[in-house]
């Protein structure tokens, strides 16, 4: 009887043991577990269309942006009410490591949306608007949106994001030079296009 | 001398009540879970956690499962030799305080036997209604809090409002196809406070109401009963960011005449309206299931709990009754930066069986409490809701005819098997607890952390009838409320 409970204590341990290695090998980092999953969901696509698709993203942006939040630089509304808190303590290592993960996680399917605005959409991202000086997208963020080191991911992004940061751009209230001179002679209907068609590859 | 003695003796039913008021649970302030001590732990404006406060975010309900432990303060730490964390402490505590201002005004004035016909007074001013301290957030790193402390002015006392302490953790198991889950485990003083979801008593709607108004006959254990007279362990996994199952047992806290903290009658007290679990301990569950997608949450679930309590102002040897409590809840959410639409819904069915003669009429009754509440905010600043409830149960006249003493005129005695006569006010002459009507409420936040609402309360029946509830001639309209507050923690 005794020898039999010390068998099952034994063997119920060493199964654990071998489940927390199994766990160990395939978990992400623990902060992104706890935290960054709550609202990006645990493998970088997003539980709400407020918050960003990470899965994917260029590890590149991803630091700059996790820094940005961290110094403040980046300060659109949600920037300040959600990612200056999440990001005040990280360390550059920490930052390296999250944006490693969700660099590597599968992108986020394509969501649907109507042909029209689809195609008048495509038409932007590959030949811009030459009337009001507005460049193709495809010319940073490449011909299938998937970024390029500093020029983030666009393909699959949350539709409400992509129009949000555009607006944001537009306004100054997230400041980048480059994307408030791109963006600023667009119209709601043009904006509402290109991220209908991004979010939809 | 005969003069003053009539006098006195004028006051004590006056005194009573209102002390029965303050005691009652209904009236006790009810505490919020917004706290600005979490906001200066993490960083985090209240909109991450909060839509409009109290009310939980998917994301406030991950913090709280989390065990409030999510930090961005710089911690005082310490390790042993294998590197295992043997302290992490928050450079600065999460400290926050919370004052709640109102104003109330009744349909009609209490009677009141030293008053002539309606003089009594129907309006009350309470500044404050409530002056709460919190700390609220990480111990360690697993371990946080929510605890407060409330001044009530009703016994001009500071007494321990809700408490939770609790400890979370994470595991998977990948390797047989279970994901990251939380397990954690939650020691509270009020059944239902430890829940994520704003669909069930302890943080539903209202979350702010009147501490004047005149409480229905009865309520279910669980809507409030055992709310800081209580002390539960309960332990609960979150599983595949949907399930979540708890299971808990609740004590009494305190068995003496004064409740020692707050001064109050305690649950021995033939005054305290207050039941005491007998025995071990009463068992808690509760099993929900959240779904979540695009901008919407929905979720819904049930919960309960099944104790033997001793009634009110009976002493531990003496009888017991068993009440269960089973219930069943639903909330849905949806939620964009400009517009926020919820829809909370509970329905309660408590079992009630007297085990001794004399306490009721019957050794079986039953109690339905209902409760069905939208609303609605534009952009966090302008909102309001609006909620409909009902009570209904058996009828007893033994329970619900003569509740208390309070009578300031003679008055038939109370029918069928009661004893005593109708209590004037409070109790229900037809010996039914029927109680049914509607909350209305705007709301105008000029900071996220500031909440300016009106609030009207309105009886269709009370206590049985919409006429002449309490045998007295009173309305149920009569206790219509109209309630003016202001709420705000920093």
């Amino acid at each position: 009887m005794k020898a039999t409970v010390m068998y099952a204590v034994v063997g119920g341990l060493v199964l654990m043991s071998a489940l927390a290695e199994a766990q160990q090998k395939s978990a992400p980092p623990d902060l992104v577990t706890r935290v960054c999953s709550t609202c990006h969901g645990p493998r970088g696509v997003s539980i709400s269309p407020m918050f960003p698709n990470l899965a994917a993203q260029q590890p590149v942006y991803l630091e700059t942006q996790l820094k940005a939040f961290r110094d403040r630089s980046r300060a659109d509304p949600h920037a300040q009410a959600f990612m200056w808190g999440m990001a005040a303590q990280l360390t550059d290592p920490t930052i390296t490591e999250i944006a490693a993960y969700y660099a590597a996680q599968p992108p986020a399917p394509g969501k649907p949306a109507g042909r029209e605005e689809i195609a008048a959409g495509k038409k932007i991202h590959e030949e811009g608007i030459p009337a009001q000086q507005v460049p193709p997208c495809q010319s940073c963020h490449g011909d299938k949106a998937a970024g390029n080191g500093p020029f983030p991911r666009l393909a699959g992004q949350q539709r409400p994001y992509l129009e949000r940061q555009l607006a944001a751009f537009i306004s100054n209230a997230r400041a980048n030079e480059i994307m408030h001179a791109n963006a600023k002679d667009l119209t709601a209907l043009q904006i509402s296009q290109i991220a209908a068609f991004l979010s939809a590859q | 001398m005969r003069i003053k003695g009539f006098a006195i003796a004028m006051l004590v039913p006056v005194v009573s009540i209102l002390i029965a008021l303050a005691a009652a649970p209904p009236f006790a302030p009810r505490p919020a879970s917004a706290t600005p001590g979490f906001a200066r732990q993490t960083g985090i404006s209240c909109q991450a956690c909060h839509t409009v406060f109290p009310e939980l975010t998917p994301f406030g309900r991950k913090f709280k499962l989390n065990a409030y432990v999510f930090t961005n303060v710089k911690q005082i730490q310490a390790t042993d030799e294998q590197s295992q964390r043997t302290l992490s402490l928050s450079d600065l505590p999460p400290v926050s305080v919370q004052l709640q201002g109102s104003n109330t005004t009744l349909g009609r004035g209490i009677p009141d036997a030293g008053v002539e016909g309606d003089l009594s007074q129907r309006n009350s001013t309470q500044f404050p209604q409530a002056l709460s301290l919190f700390y609220t957030g990480k111990i360690s790193d697993n371990l946080g809090a929510f605890l407060q402390l409330t001044w009530n002015p009703s016994t001009n006392a500071v007494g321990i409002d809700n408490s939770d302490l609790r400890f979370a953790n994470h595991f998977s198991f990948d390797s047989i196809g279970v994901p990251d889950f939380i397990y954690g485990i939650s020691l509270n003083n009020n059944p239902t406070s430890q829940d994520v979801w704003n669909s069930i008593p302890a943080w539903g709607y209202p979350f702010i109401f009147s501490n004047v108004g005149v409480p229905p006959v009865t309520k279910a254990l669980l809507d409030g009963q055992l709310a800081q007279e209580s002390v539960g362990l309960s332990a609960y996994l979150w599983l595949f960011e949907h399930l979540y199952v708890e299971a808990g047992a609740y004590r009494s806290a305190q068995t003496s005449f004064t409740n020692t903290t707050t001064g109050g009658p305690g649950p021995l007290d033939s005054t305290s309206p207050l039941q005491r679990i007998s025995g071990p301990a009463a068992p808690y569950w509760r099993v929900a299931w959240e779904q979540d997608w695009d901008n919407h949450a929905l979720s819904f679930g049930t919960y309960g709990l099944s104790a033997r309590v001793h009634p009110p102002g009976i002493g531990e040897s003496g009888p017991t009754n068993t009440f269960t409590d089973v219930a069943l809840d639903a909330q849905y959410q949806y939620i964009t930066d400009a517009h926020i639409f919820t829809a909370a819904t509970t329905w309660i069915h408590e079992f009630r069986k007297f085990n001794n003669v004399g306490l009721a009429d019957r050794a079986h009754d039953w109690l339905d409490t209902a409760r069905l509440t939208g609303t609605y905010f534009f952009k966090r600043k302008i909102g309001g809701s609006a909620q409909f409830f009902s009570t209904t149960g058996s009828r007893d006249f033994t329970l619900y005819c003569s509740p208390s003493t309070f009578e300031t005129a003679p008055s038939p005695a109370c029918p069928g098997a009661g004893t005593g006569t109708p209590s004037q006010l409070l109790g229900s002459a037809n010996g039914k607890p029927t109680t049914q009507g509607a909350t209305f409420e705007i709301d105008y936040l000029p900071w996220l952390n500031t909440k300016i609402g009106l609030q009207y309360t309105a009886y269709a029946k009370f206590n049985g009838r919409s006429h002449n509830y309490d045998g007295f001639g009173r309305n149920a309209s009569e206790n219509n409320l109209l309630y003016v507050y202001i709420w705000t923690a920093f």
